[in-house]
Order: C-alpha cells, then structure tokens, then sequence
C-alpha cells in the first residue's frame, strides 16, 4: 500500500518536473508566438509580408553581431566592445570606399580590423588575465574613437551599396537572403555547440575555468578564439550595416548593445537554463525585433522602448539565476 | 598584499606617480605654454572635480570587487530630475536633494539586486543603467531643459572662487579627505574591504557583507550626481546625456590610480584622476579633437593596466634574467 503511494507520489512529482522542465525549456518560444498574436491581433499589418522581410533583416543584422558574444558570456566573460567594434567595421569599410578602392577590398578591412581587436580583447583577457570588463571597456573607448576619426566626427555616405546591398535587399518571398544565411551561420554553430567537444568546453569553462585548464584542455587557446570570433561577427555585422545604411555611422546603433546583451541572456533561458545558447538567442532576436516593429506600430518612443528592454533585461537575469545553479551563473564578476 | 595604511603600497610608487605628473606637465608645457596659465590650472581642478566625484563611489564598488556600469545612466536621470525641479522653480538644494534621492534609490535597487538577491552584477547594473537612462527622457521628452537655471544660482556652483580655485574642487578634496578616513582609518572602511577580499570570512567576522555590497552601489550612485551637478552648473543646461562622459574617466581614474599605486584605494583613485584630467585637459588645449578623448584615455588605461599587472612585470622580470642570466649570477658570486 504505502509502496503504491510513495511510486505514485514519485511519479506525479517526475510528471510535474517534466512540465516545469518544458515550460523553463520553452517559454521563450511560447512568448514570442504569444507576442506576435497580440500584436497582429492588434495591428494586422506586422504580418505583411514587407513587414516580415523588415523584421528578418533587422533581426539576422542582430544575430550575426552577437553570434561570438553569446559564447563569449557562455564561456563566463563578457565582452562590451562588440558594438564599438561594429562601428569601427562600418566605418573602415565606408572609409576605405569613400578613398576610392572597392567593395571586396573595403569590406575584408572590414572584417580584419574586428579581428584584430577580438585579438587584442583576447591577448589581454585570455593570455594576461586581465578583467574582461575593464579590457572591453577600454577596447571599445579606443574602436570608437578610431570609428570617430576615419569620419573626422561625422558619418561617410556611401555613393554605391555594391554587391553586397543587392544582397542585402534580395528576399525569397517574405524571407530576404541575408536572415537565410544567419541561420545557416547558426545551424552550423548549433552544430559545433551540442555535438563537438568545442560547445562542452565552453560551457565548462564558466564553471570552473582552472578545472578545464587541468583537464588538459588548452582554456586560453580557446577564450581567445572566443574573442577573436566575437570580434569578427561584430565587424561583419558592421560591414553589413554600411551596405544597408549606405553610409558609415560612427555612432552606429547605440541601442545593439542593450539589445545584444538583452538578446544573449533572455536566449539563456531557454534550452540550456541559465546559460547562453544559440539557438536561445536566435529566439530572444526575433522576440526583441517584434517588440520593436510592433512598438512602433503602437507609435511608442524609443526611450520607452529602452525603458521595456531594460525591464526584461533584468526580468531575464532575475529568472536565470532563479531557475539555473548560481555557481554557474553567467558573468558573475566577469 | 596589503591594502591598508596611509600608502597604498609604498613610498617608491607616489615618488613615481610624482615623477609621472611632474613629466607629463612639463611636456605639455614645452608644446603649449598656456598648459600652467591660471586658466588652465583653474579649469583642470574644475573637471578633475567632477570626474574625481564620480570615481570616488565607483571606487567603493570595486573595493567590494565588483562593477558598476549604471551610475552614468543614474547620473543622466538624476540630472533631468534636477534639471526638471529647477524649471519648476523650486529651490535649488530642494531640487539637488531630490536629485540625490532619485539616484540613492536607484542605487539602493542595484544593490538589493546584487546582494541581497544574487543577481550578477554586470547585467544587472547595465539593465537599470538602461532603465534609468530612459526614465531621463521622461520628464521634457528628451528636450533640453534651461528654464530658470540662470535665476536659480546653479551656476554660482561653477563660477564661486576661493583662494582663486573654484569652491568645487575643494569640495572634492573634503569629500577625498572624509573618505580617506572613513576607509583606511575606520573599522568601516576595513569592513568594505574585508567584504571585497573574502565575503565568507568577513561575514564570520561580523561584518554585514550584503550591507557593505548595498551601501557601496548607493554611495556610487549619489556620488555621479555630486558629478553631474558639477556638470550641469558649467553648462547651465540639464540634456538627457549630461551624465553619459562620466563612465569612461571614472573607470580610468579608478583602475590607473589601483594601477600606478598598487592597489583601490581612496588616494589611488585621486591620483588616477588627476593623470587623467591632466591628459585629458592637455589635449583639449592642443586642439585634439572630442573624439579623440575617449580613446585617449582608453588607451591609457589599458596600457596603465598591463604594465603594472603583477603577471606582465614577472613576464619582464623573467625576461631580464633570462637575457642576462650568467652575469647576475657570477655577480653575486663574487
């Protein structure tokens, strides 16, 4: 008798795991269609089909900049330079055009100087053990500056968007190119993330850094790959955005970097409970870009929607640290 | 190592911290003689006040080894709040009362959230940091607030003299002085410490450690909005960025003083804003452009921190005995 009850107790408490383990697991999904219902209840015209491919763009723009933070922050540290970094690829790429050379030149300086910042984000964090923070605070001082100075202060306009806004502009039905490649970015990141030893070492480096250190595993090495790969993503999306903007902005998108950072750890409530993940961050993107495409529908200010992300920023963060372990808890200290 | 005691770390380090600003000032005097006029001398104790203001509390945050990324956005609101009673025509130390308040409470918040709650200190000050930003914009939707500012004697803040310095830099040496003692001859300032070095340990002690942790973000709080009425008085107008430049010289000021002298201290940090304002105002004067600032003191302020890493000197030791191995050892031979 008392054996039927304890299994049936036991099994009523697994059920009842499982549900929570769901609904921890995907709520995020469940919010985003919830949010899109409201709001194309509301205001059918979130659902033309220009509207999605706006939405799209914006949102795969996004993701490839903080593709290399949501591991950056995975693997415990923090990187607040990516958005500097951005503005310093968009503004070398529109520098380099405005002096006369072309776009594949223009847009591969681009990129090199993104990774020859993560190289020095990565050098100073991974090698010499500096804190992240004031490294990437510092790093981003000195992108920004330099972003500032190729423009002498102000933004270059672009005269051709080359090949690359063709791109930029092309959709596949409501679907444009360039959130197709994002996701094939992040199918394969995906890939390397769950099913190569690479994701599990990045997870076990925010548990205990000196551990996988003595597991044999080269941490350095890979902390700097990290941030080298974060400072690519964000000097790509920079290049990007000078294709799409056509002009250089030195200022580019101060709202990336509460966004960027909102995105990595709202996405790291899903799937894997307080750690940032890809796929989590692919949905708090698109969560974030119908929020701001259905805001300004409703014709709401930006600094209220600054006000909103901040909310959920923090909303995020309280419900991470509620639901995860807190010894693993993401960029504690960074 | 320890951190206590009337020199952070030695009578050698001030003696070079000494050399370095007597360098530095004569450098920019052989460019540009005007660098010792009155006028200059009077304008660098001016800013070196309000940046000196902000480090102060940004100072106490770090002691308690963590990082505060809110108090530039606390400072802007507090500024529209300030900005906002003054237009009301209220009474000028009601209005910085308030203002004070305003930041006290947001600070109170990030320090409930992080030590009270557990939340990571990173994210969450970068959230309110947000919040509070956008709550700026609430008060004039983002327009720029002038009205009464000549008629409610802000400005005196500014323009009042004593012994021909302005009465805001003598502010900041009272409030240096006060927390000079407060924290290195106080059993309270040891406390902040003691919670910074080993929170276990010190809780055994009896030190209120989450206390400490809360009291350190209200402190740095309140402190950037003695900066930024600093700010606000030299320009007599309250705009939603006015706090937004305190980030980058606190954070250099801070991390450059523990730097030079060996360790955060109340007196480290005075000595890193005064290097910083020297420089900061010593370019200004040979008319680098705005833009450049911020690099500037990026630049500064990484390669203060690496060069006086613990990790990077070793590196040179190692290096200098590895060049010269045999004479050094045949030398003590001998």
């Amino acid at each position: 008798m008392t054996d039927v009850i304890s299994t049936h107790a036991v099994a009523e408490r697994r059920h009842s795991k499982a549900i929570n383990r769901i609904i921890g697991r995907y709520w995020l999904v469940a919010t985003l269609l919830v949010m899109i219902a409201v709001f194309a209840f509301l205001r059918p015209q979130l659902l033309d089909s220009s509207n999605i491919a706006t939405i799209l763009r914006s949102s795969a723009l996004m993701a490839i900049m903080i593709l290399g933070l949501t591991w950056v922050i995975a693997a415990g540290k923090i990187d607040v330079s990516f958005m500097q970094i951005a503005a310093l690829g968009n503004m070398t790429t529109a520098w380099l055009l405005a002096s006369g050379s072309g776009w594949t030149l223009a847009a591969i300086c681009g990129v090199a100087v993104g990774a020859v910042a993560g190289l020095l984000n990565g050098t100073l964090i991974a090698i010499l053990g500096i804190p992240a923070l004031i490294v990437t605070i510092a790093s981003g001082g000195i992108c920004a500056s330099i972003a500032a100075a190729l423009g002498k202060g102000t933004s270059i306009r672009i005269a051709d968007a080359g090949l690359l806004g063709d791109l930029l502009f092309t959709n596949w039905g409501p679907v444009p190119v360039i959130a197709v490649i994002a996701a094939l970015f992040y199918l394969i990141s995906w890939y390397a993330q769950e099913k190569l030893t690479f994701g599990h070492y990045i997870f076990a480096m925010a548990q205990n850094e000196k551990a996988v250190n003595e597991a044999g595993i080269a941490a350095r090495s890979l902390l700097l790959f990290l941030f080298v790969l974060s400072g690519i993503c964000s000097a790509i999306a920079g290049v990007l955005l000078a294709a799409s903007l056509s002009s250089g902005q030195p200022m580019i998108g101060s709202s990336y970097f509460i966004d960027g950072l909102t995105a990595v750890l709202l996405g790291g409530l899903m799937l894997r409970i307080g750690k940032p993940n890809v796929l989590g961050t692919t949905t708090a993107i698109l969560l974030l870009s119908v929020l701001v495409s259905g805001s300004a529908m409703f014709g709401w200010a930006d600094y209220q929607r600054q006000i909103i992300k901040g909310v959920l920023l923090l909303v995020g963060v309280a419900v991470a640290m509620q639901f995860g372990h807190r010894s693993s808890s993401p960029m504690q200290g960074a | 190592m320890p951190r206590h005691g009337i020199l952070p770390a030695g009578t050698a380090r001030l003696l070079a911290f000494a050399a370095l600003v007597f360098i530095l000032g004569a450098a920019f005097t052989a460019v540009e003689p005007r660098f010792l006029s009155t006028q200059n001398i009077s304008a660098v104790t001016r800013h070196m006040a309000a940046n000196g203001l902000a480090a102060l509390g940004l100072t106490l945050v770090v002691i308690v080894r963590k990082f505060d990324l809110s108090f530039a956005g606390t400072a802007c609101f507090s500024a529209m709040t300030i900005g906002y009673m003054i237009a009301g025509g209220h009474d000028l130390w009601l209005c910085i009362m308030v203002g004070v308040l305003a930041a006290a409470v947001v600070g109170a918040f990030n320090g409930m959230a992080i030590s009270y709650f557990g939340l990571p200190d990173i994210v969450t000050t970068i959230a309110t940091g947000s919040i509070a930003g956008g709550l700026a914009f609430l008060y004039s939707q983002g327009r720029t607030i002038f009205q009464n500012f000549v008629t409610s004697g802000i400005l005196d803040l500014n323009d009042a003299r004593l012994f021909g310095y302005s009465v805001s830099f003598f502010f900041l040496i009272a409030l240096y002085a006060v927390a000079w003692v407060f924290m290195h001859r106080t059993r309270y300032g040891a406390s902040f410490y003691a919670t910074g070095e080993n929170p276990v340990s010190a809780y055994f002690s009896g030190v209120p450690v989450r206390t400490y942790t809360m009291m350190a973000f209200v402190i740095c709080a309140v402190t950037s909005v003695f900066a930024v009425v600093l700010i606000l008085a030299e320009s007599g107008t309250a705009d939603t960025n006015k706090g937004a430049t305190l980030l980058m010289p606190a954070y250099a000021g801070v991390f450059l003083g523990a730097a030079l002298l060996g360790g955060t201290s109340v007196l480290a940090t005075l000595a890193g804003t005064l290097l910083i304002t020297m420089l900061l105002d010593g370019f200004s004067l040979l008319g680098v452009p705005y833009y450049y600032s911020d690099g500037v003191v990026s630049a500064i302020l990484l390669t203060g921190v690496v060069l006086f890493d613990a990790r990077v000197r070793q590196l040179f030791s190692d290096l200098a005995s590895f060049i010269q191995p045999v004479t050094s050892a045949s030398e003590k031979r001998s």
